[in-house]
């Protein structure tokens, strides 16, 4: 019986671990030999040592991705900041609140191919956003805001902020809702007026939240690609304009057939997110050493 | 005199109260328009005839002709049926094999001492931080050499029967089961798996409602994986489907907004019906 009993956890497990020892673990390590091997899937690989890696350092499109990737980073403090606000607005007692709560998060279970799609035909030179600039004679002549390559990364970056203002709100406002009201009512004591209060109070109490949610948005940040797909057609932008990481990744891979090159950009992709995830955990964390 | 001067203040106390509650009601409607005004728009863009106009120039916000032929027009063009029953599948047997499989690994993750278990336990959660992009270039290998379900459902049913992320989830529900019912099950003699079934799956029947939730809504909106497998379009689910006929209707803006009507209005439907288990989902996760 005792025999049995050793087996036992390992019978639970088998099924899942199965699943994710095919789709997850084994995929990295293939990706680590593929990452060094010239691969065009319809061939077996052939070892080519580092020069996937080399060509990559040549290669002013990997350079582009990376550069852009970096700068769609920046979603991530304006989400914080933007969805801190939002929590606080939404986090007091009014008739009707939890709808308007519903309504900010309808953006977030659209899926992005809606929204995407729903945001191009708005941005479209023929479109709505055109239309609505015209008829207020901000403008004279229709902005191509699609095909002008300055504005493919920050029209893709504020998409992915909109889509998420709703999600992160939530997180927030569960964060909130746990702050004990005898603090805030310490800090109206102590002569705080509504915002102090908040930066004195809501803020370091909603750093479990600040830290889940640097984490969460920076990873979905440097894995962006729904959003570049639709808004560019799936070409890119003009110029590249709207390559990032992830998105030359999915030309490599399953466009040009590169799986080796494509392999090696998912490696750095890899060390990226993994250095930035505990960059990320420590830095916060050391946030609340120092103050407690 | 006490009294008189403690009345005073009263009525200018309610009046700064309604200010108050009405400034905060604008604010609410203004984020409101932001965040549903492109579905507005696309839902009044696509109940469009044709004399309404959708372009820059005349501005037109609201259809007077209103009709539901472009939905007709993309519904006899596409097979938007298939589309539809395509996404209910692969999303309804996600959620119920994907449940099956990670609350079965969450059960000894939370309730037994064996031999590895943190170190499977950390290793599993390191994953987490991998990106799902990366373990695709050697999935859609396996789909086209090994398991030959290119092109067909079951290559997107079959990789998402166990995530990291839900057996974590539900780990942290099974650890708030106390222990003494698992051992007042073990000393009636019942086996393991009775005990998973019948004592641990009722009581964590919330948790299990939110995991169920934000697999299904992830599952049926994605789009990386399902777009380098799908290619017959029969064979497509809605966001495919969606981009396809975003493709075919290119000029026809009318088509496209009734196209997008159709993808959102379901996964909106149940939304509505289950917000609470949504947002309890949500603040779940974050605890955990």
């Amino acid at each position: 019986m005792g025999k049995k009993f050793m087996f036992t956890p390992y019978l639970f497990l088998t099924p899942a671990l199965l699943v994710i020892g095919v789709f997850v673990l084994y995929p990295i390590v293939a990706v680590i030999y593929y990452s060094f091997t010239d691969y065009s899937i319809v061939t077996p690989p052939i070892w080519t040592g580092l020069k996937n890696y080399q060509q990559l350092i040549h290669d002013t499109v990997f350079w582009q991705a990376l550069a852009h990737s970096f700068i769609y980073l920046l979603v991530t403090p304006v989400l914080i900041f933007l969805c801190i606000i939002l929590a606080i607005i939404v986090n007091r007692k009014l008739p009707g609140i939890n709808a308007f709560r519903a309504l900010y998060y309808i953006p977030v279970i659209s899926g992005s191919i809606a929204v995407g799609i729903s945001w191009k035909l708005m941005l479209d030179t023929n479109g709505l956003l055109n239309g609505l600039l015209l008829s207020l004679g901000w403008i004279k002549e229709p902005i191509q805001w699609l095909a002008e390559p300055a504005y493919t990364l920050p029209i893709a970056m504020l998409l992915t902020t909109w889509m998420g203002l709703g999600y992160y709100m939530m997180i927030f406002l569960a964060g909130l809702q746990n702050i004990s009201e005898d603090l805030y009512d310490a800090a109206v004591i102590d002569g705080c007026n509504a915002w102090q209060k908040h930066w004195h109070v809501s803020v370091p109490g909603l750093r479990p939240q600040i830290t889940f949610v640097a984490v969460i948005s920076s990873l979905a940040a440097l894995e962006v690609f729904n959003e570049i797909y639709i808004l560019t057609g799936g070409l890119g932008g003009i110029l590249n304009s709207g390559v990032t990481m992830v998105f030359y990744l999915w030309q490599q891979a399953f466009k040009y057939h590169h799986a080796g090159m494509a392999s090696a950009i998912a490696m750095v992709l890899l060390i990226i997110t993994l250095a930035f995830s505990i960059a990320n955990i420590r830095l916060l964390e050391s946030g609340t050493e120092t103050e407690s | 005199m006490n009294r008189t001067q403690a009345k005073t203040p009263r009525p200018r106390i309610r009046t700064r109260r309604v200010f108050e509650t009405i400034f905060w009601y604008i604010v609410l409607c203004v984020i409101a328009v932001v965040t549903v005004f492109p579905f507005v728009w696309v839902i009044t863009t696509s109940l469009k005839g044709p004399q309404d106009s959708v372009a820059a120039i005349p501005l037109q916000l609201l259809p007077q002709h209103p009709t539901f032929a472009n939905y007709v027009r993309v519904w006899n063009q596409l097979p938007v049926g298939n589309f539809f029953i395509n996404s209910i599948v692969v999303a309804v047997a996600t959620v119920v094999l994907n449940l099956l499989f990670t609350s079965l690994a969450a059960y000894p993750f939370a309730k037994m001492n064996f031999r590895g278990r943190d170190a499977i336990f950390y290793l599993l959660l390191a994953t987490f931080i991998v990106p799902p992009q990366l373990t695709y270039i050697p999935s859609f290998i396996l789909a086209v050499n090994v398991f030959h379900y290119y092109d067909s459902i079951i290559a997107l049913i079959f990789p998402s029967l166990a995530t990291v992320f839900n057996i974590f989830l539900l780990r942290q529900a099974f650890k708030a089961v106390p222990n003494d019912l698992i051992d007042a099950g073990r000393i009636d003699g019942a086996s393991e798996l009775r005990i998973w079934w019948s004592i641990l799956m009722p009581l964590v029947k919330p948790s299990l409602a939110t995991v169920a939730i934000i697999t299904f809504v992830n599952q049926w909106n994605d789009f990386f994986w399902p777009s380098l497998m799908l290619h017959t379009r029969e064979r497509m689910t809605l966001q495919v489907g969606l981009v396809a006929l975003q493709g075919m209707f290119a000029s026809d803006t009318r088509g496209v907004a009734a196209g997008v009507v159709m993808t959102v209005i379901p996964i909106l439907i149940l939304f509505v019906t289950l917000q609470r288990q949504f947002v309890r989902g949500l603040t779940g996760a974050v605890k955990g």
